[in-house]
């Protein structure tokens, strides 16, 4: 009687250790599969992901004009996914010239699935401009910005700094300057810069009507004492030109410079001579022929890096 | 009040369509996920909350319309319970307009439930919060609605597989249909005719899309907007209506 109890028990001792020990075979099965799979992913990942590279997928991109439909109205989405992959091939050190093109497209891309998205045409103009040296590619970006987002001061900013700096068009440099200090919210110094190029681009007439429609648009006294002296400035910028073409014709009817400005007068080229904004006097350096005011003996003029490295 | 018996019937049945909840759940990790994306982006870090989150409750809300709503008559017919229904006295229109009010009303409590889940992400990420969101949400609900419309006039006349394909394929046309204008303004004769004909009787859903509005911030003007509910109002009733005439002469064997 005993014996059989006894039987029995350890029968039920010995199913209980088989079952605990199938389900410790079926755990450890499960984590070497895990294992397994993690492993090889891993591997495949490592095999193929260096045969391509992410940033070559941008050039594949179709155009924004042809993926926008395919969206089906999730556009403004798409923009934001494809930026944020953007930004994961952005990040390198140094990308080669190819690589720029591809980012440039993807931009056109993004942008062009969202064309208030503002934030991409300047992150795109500042880096093909500064690290792509492709300022036509910058340009066209930021061009394209500019003309979807008038109210974004930034996009012409970049855009005269652009052909002020990189392509020597004060002119129209001046002109991105100038229609950046019309949109809202434009920082104030952007204005005197702006007045600047245009002195120097010779348009100092320009550079006159600029300040007075600013004048006319800030009711701040002191943004207005501050816009006075630059138009006296621009004034001596103006006159000291006009001096300088009456020499230049004084001096081909006379085969030499004149001794003083007087003279211009007295001759009948120039009417009269301008009197100085500041109270000063226009003096000729007889030897070089040029004109400097006394008030203000150096020309109004934006500081430039590249010429400055020049001498 | 029968319709309303039948609508209040119908919205107690989605209720138990695991389906739903499946979707619901994702159309909220989904907003959820856009915090932790937040970090991947540079710029503008707002949008992409309001990007995913009205996306979202489009997307799902669109396939809760869909895939609910392909069964609501198909399946009535195919598990033999219409003839309880149509042996009383209840017309056969009432019976479509009460089981259309019923998805409507379930997929008003849904958008509302994502809406609040979007407007809880927006308020704990201090993003400031404007009335274009709720108009946008107003009108992703009529795209909602338009979409369960067309799912109950497929319903009506094919089986559950195939309505939800035309369903799913109205919903594509319908955001293309801007194309097939152009492309029928660069025709002549005939061939523009039939092509207007085919665009004004699709129905144009990229009208009720006013998810970029709220990313930019742009107001919509009043007068837009009532057009847009009367454009979409009135699509539902033309579609309802077909759906009843072709309803009315079915014969279910």
């Amino acid at each position: 009687m005993n014996g059989v109890l006894l039987f029995r028990a350890s029968t039920a001792n010995v199913m209980f250790v088989r079952t605990k020990l199938v389900s410790l075979a079926l755990v450890g099965a499960l984590l070497t599969l895990v294992t397994l799979v993690t492993w090889l992913q891993h591997s495949l990942d490592r095999q193929l992901d260096q045969r391509a590279m992410r940033i070559e997928e941008l050039a594949q991109l179709p155009r924004g004009e042809y993926l926008k439909p395919a969206l089906l109205g999730y556009h403004h989405l798409g923009a934001d996914i494809l930026w944020m992959r953007m930004l994961q091939v952005f990040g390198k050190k140094h990308n080669s010239a190819d690589e720029y093109a591809w980012i440039y497209h993807a931009l056109d891309v993004v942008t062009t699935l969202d064309p208030q998205y503002a934030y991409p045409y300047y992150v795109g103009g500042v880096v093909l401009t500064n690290l792509a040296d492709r300022v036509d590619l910058s340009n066209r970006l930021l061009e394209k910005g500019h003309r979807e987002n008038p109210n974004e001061w930034n996009l012409p900013f970049l855009l005269g700094y652009n052909h002020y700096f990189l392509l020597g068009d004060a002119a129209k440099g001046a002109e991105y300057i100038g229609r950046a200090t019309r949109a809202t919210g434009a920082p104030t110094f952007l204005s005197g810069l702006a007045t600047r190029m245009y002195a120097e681009a010779g348009n100092p007439d320009v550079a006159l009507e600029f300040l007075e429609a600013l004048w006319k648009d800030n009711p701040d006294l002191a943004v207005r004492e501050n816009l006075a002296i630059r138009v006296k400035e621009v004034m001596v910028e103006r006159d000291i030109r006009n001096l300088e073409v009456g020499i230049d014709r004084y001096r081909q009817k006379h085969n030499r410079l004149p001794t003083r400005l007087l003279d211009l007068a007295s001759e009948g080229i120039l009417p009269q001579i301008p009197e100085e904004p500041f109270g000063g006097v226009y003096e000729i350096n007889s030897d070089t022929g040029e004109v400097s005011s006394s008030t203000h003996p150096t020309r109004l003029k934006v500081f430039r890096l590249d010429k400055d490295i020049q001498g | 009040m029968k319709v309303l018996s039948i609508a209040l019937n119908t919205f107690r049945e989605n209720l138990r369509d695991k389906l739903l909840y499946n979707l619901l759940i994702f159309a909220l990790l989904m907003i959820g996920s856009s915090l932790l994306l937040m970090r991947l982006t540079l710029g503008e870090f707002h949008r992409l909350i309001l990007d995913i989150g009205l996306g979202s409750i489009n997307f799902f809300g669109v396939l809760i319309a869909i895939f609910v709503g392909i069964g609501l008559v198909s399946k009535e017919i195919e598990k033999k319970t219409i003839y309880t229904i149509i042996s009383k006295p209840v017309a056969r229109y009432q019976f479509l307009l009460g089981k259309y009010l019923g998805l409507s009303l379930t997929l008003l409590i849904n958008t509302t439930i994502m809406a609040v889940g979007l407007l809880a992400v927006l308020y704990f990420q201090d993003v400031p919060i404007q009335i274009v969101l709720f108009e946008a949400l107003g009108t992703i609900f009529l795209e909602l609605m338009v979409v369960t419309a067309v799912a109950l006039l497929f319903s009506t006349f094919t089986s559950a597989t195939l309505s939800a394909i035309f369903t799913l394929a109205i919903f594509v046309i319908g955001h293309l249909t801007a194309d097939l204008k152009m492309f029928g303004q660069k025709m002549e004769g005939v061939g523009r005719g039939i092509l207007d004909g085919i665009y004004y009787f699709l129905p144009n859903l990229e009208r009720f899309n006013l998810k970029g509005h709220v990313t930019h911030r742009l107001d919509v003007a009043g007068n837009d907007l009532v057009l847009i509910v009367a454009y979409g109002a009135v699509y539902i009733t033309l579609l309802l209506l077909l759906a009843s005439l072709i309803f009315q002469r079915r014969d279910f064997r």
